[in-house]
């Protein structure tokens, strides 16, 4: 046992690996068919029913069915077109799925296991891989942006003018977007004063306030920016199916295709669990969990059932909201992002800067009470300006009339550099 | 005498040899008109040999540690930056890039510096190189023109390189193998021993009146509690000018750059105006 010791730590770690891999990969499989079972609600069918457990006629509402997906596209022919560029037509999934894997090492996805007694072991066990990074957020948010090259070199590497399109239409979505998830990141930081995710959640089971009903507006960005971040319908520019055939993935098959789709829903969990752990309270919830770090065996696996039951929701109005709204178009993307959540983020930013920086002022001039009022009530003031100035201003909207500022003969001129006779 | 790390005279050759084949290899490797497989395989060897001289050089210099994962992600560092400069593709050179930051990254998370490395991806993989990808691919449909296949002065940039090289090493090398200067000096945070728990202003206030920072330096544990916290009462205490200052760079740039749209969109309306005005004319 003494030998044993030093590699304790070690040893608990690749636990944890192994279960947030097993659990995650699974988590993807089964969520494929939530999303059908979705899709067929939603669009009044009866959806995947049929597939149970082989060779037997029991059903079991059609639960064997990511099994036989699964199996399906492993086993179909990996078909490298002749015209790509091979090594980075490979590489280009093995980027996008080890990045969004990479992104739960400093994602906790629980509270604390109760303390164990192992010497060598620290105590209490956090839920976490990596307990000692003291940049949570950043890692998360440095991760999300390598994916980026994923979609850019699987697009570009296709040697194929869908797939260049959808990469490149990708990247600059990408691109844009992480400016106001950074935006909503930064007042939960500010406000938690920690870069810690379970700090955060720490703070929010603490203090009693989710940070969604603290910062409205924040959460507003964050929400948004990660649906776009996570290109999920209403933002799926990269990968359109009328437009794009597949998008940046147009030329993939067998199980590369597979490495994208997965690392594609990946994001979604991911974009779920940050919102959960940022802005709904992680494992927190009033009156079940207790807010302290002691916790027993019933309380550590409650907390867990919480939180999981929060990403599920979460995710299930991901999917909701995939069959409620239709695509954007490339400029009001753009206009959205740049001129709606920007402005919408720094506005949070500031406000939660100032009310961080005078709360010490209030609490002394006001006493506690009416200090936290203030501090939840102007929040939600700029919430509502915030909302009526994007409404008034409308900058996000677009005229959908053809604009003509030049005719072609203008054009035509312009290049030549000479008079044309006009016919 | 006792036996000192440094010894000049047995590394001194070996870091001369190390130089030279760097030279070579990098001259045999950069894009530049004479390309043959064997050329190339040379280079490739000779590369190998310069960065196994280099590691033993360190070693005996007392610059290179012991751990397995600094050797790893420095390695990584080192030779995609190699292949950066001698990749004839410019997507593959930025992919190589991409991975020298990856390693730069993970050099500063072995050392401590977390949220040195994580910004690292963050700014740099993350944001600038994607910008510098995404107009590659969009500039060059067709292939490369000859003049992007060559580089100029291959002989030129890979002796000043290797020059470089050589004389850095040996300086870190004098540096770190000279006796520690830290040991003779009382260091202040060993005297302010609350230092680690209070990030705040006395701290910055403290680390203005501490002379030289590399007395400072040696005496606080990187891997301590509150890095980031640290790091910004550092930051906007002690280079708080620095960091304003770089701030307002970064803004006229911003109002630079929409300054200069602006004029190229009426420089624009401007072209097209005459048109215009003469048809309205008829």
């Amino acid at each position: 046992m003494n030998a044993l010791t030093p590699f304790l730590p070690t040893i608990a770690a690749l636990v944890k690996i192994g279960l947030l891999v097993g659990g995650l990969m699974t988590a993807a499989a089964y969520l494929v068919l939530v999303e059908r079972w979705m899709a067929a609600w939603v669009q009044d069918r009866k959806g995947p029913n049929r597939v149970g457990i082989p060779l037997t006629k029991i059903r079991l509402f059609g639960l064997g069915q990511p099994m036989a997906d699964g199996l399906k596209i492993i086993m179909k022919e990996d078909f490298t077109p002749r015209h790509v560029d091979k090594v980075l037509y490979t590489v280009a999934p093995l980027v996008i799925l080890a990045a969004s894997l990479a992104i739960f090492a400093a994602i906790p996805f629980g509270s604390v296991l109760p303390p164990l007694g192992i010497p060598g072991l620290p105590d209490p066990v956090p839920f976490l891989v990596a307990p000692g990074l003291d940049v949570g957020v950043l890692w998360v948010f440095a991760l999300s942006s390598i994916a980026v090259y994923g979609v850019l070199l699987g697009g570009w590497a296709s040697n194929n003018k869908y797939g260049f399109l959808g990469g490149l239409r990708s990247s600059a979505q990408l691109v844009a977007y992480e400016i106001p998830l950074g935006l909503g990141l930064l007042g939960v930081v500010l406000a938690a004063g920690s870069l810690k995710l379970d700090a955060i959640m720490n703070a929010q089971a603490e203090s009693g306030i989710w940070y969604a009903f603290a910062q409205p507006l924040g959460f507003l960005v964050f929400f948004v920016a990660s649906f776009a971040e996570a290109a999920r319908l209403p933002f799926d520019l990269p990968e359109a199916e009328q437009e794009l055939v597949g998008g940046y993935h147009t030329e993939y098959s067998g199980i590369k295709l597979l490495l994208f789709l997965v690392a594609e829903f990946l994001h979604m969990v991911t974009a779920a669990f940050l919102i959960v752990i940022m802005f709904l309270g992680g494992w927190h919830l009033w009156g079940v969990t207790g807010s302290g770090q002691e916790v027993t065996w019933l309380g550590a696996l409650v907390r867990f059932g919480v939180l999981s039951a929060k990403i599920f929701g979460v995710i299930l109005f991901f999917m909701l909201v995939r069959w409620s709204w239709p695509r954007f178009r490339f400029d009001q993307l753009m206009n959205l992002a740049w001129k709606v959540m920007l402005p919408l983020g720094i506005a949070n930013l500031v406000t939660v800067a100032t009310i961080e920086e005078f709360r010490p002022q209030l609490v002394a001039a006001l006493g506690a009470g009416p200090a936290a009022a203030i501090a939840l009530a102007a929040p939600w003031a700029v919430f509502f300006l915030g909302w009526i100035a994007a409404g008034m201003l409308t900058p996000s909207g677009t005229d959908n009339t053809p604009i003509r500022t030049h005719t072609m003969l203008d054009a035509e001129r312009s290049l030549r550099g000479q008079d044309l006779v006009e016919v | 005498m006792t036996p000192l790390p440094f010894d000049p005279l047995a590394s001194g050759p070996l870091l001369a040899g190390a130089v030279v084949a760097t030279a070579a290899s990098l001259w045999l490797l950069l894009p530049n008109g004479r390309d043959t497989s064997s050329a190339r395989w040379l280079g490739t060897l000779l590369g190998l040999g310069a960065l196994a001289a280099f590691i033993l050089a360190g070693r005996r210099l007392g610059g290179v540690g012991e751990e397995a994962v600094f050797l790893i992600v420095s390695l990584v560092a080192v030779v995609s930056a190699a292949a950066t400069i001698v990749s004839r593709s410019p997507v593959y050179a930025a992919i190589w890039f991409a991975l020298t930051l990856a390693g730069v990254a993970g050099v500063l998370l072995v050392l401590g510096a977390q949220f040195l490395g994580v910004a690292t991806i963050v700014v740099y993989a993350g944001a600038i190189l994607v910008m510098f990808l995404f107009v590659l691919m969009l500039a060059q449909p067709a292939g490369l023109a000859p003049y992007d296949r060559v580089s100029n002065e291959p002989f030129l940039s890979a002796l000043a390189g290797a020059v470089l090289l050589g004389v850095l090493s040996l300086s870190i090398g004098r540096l770190s193998a000279a006796p520690a200067p830290c040991c003779g000096v009382p260091s202040r945070a060993t005297a302010t021993p609350t230092a680690g728990t209070q990030p705040s202003s006395d701290v910055a206030s403290e680390s203005t009146t501490a002379t030289v920072a590399s007395s400072v330096a040696p005496a606080i544990d990187p891997l301590a509690e509150n890095h980031v916290a640290r790091l910004g009462g550092e930051l906007f205490g002690r280079h708080l000018v620095a960091v304003e200052a770089a701030g307002v760079l970064l803004l006229v740039a911003l109002i630079g750059a929409i300054a200069v749209v602006s004029r190229g969109e009426a420089a624009q309306a401007a072209a097209a105006s005459p048109s215009a005005g003469r048809s309205a004319a008829r």
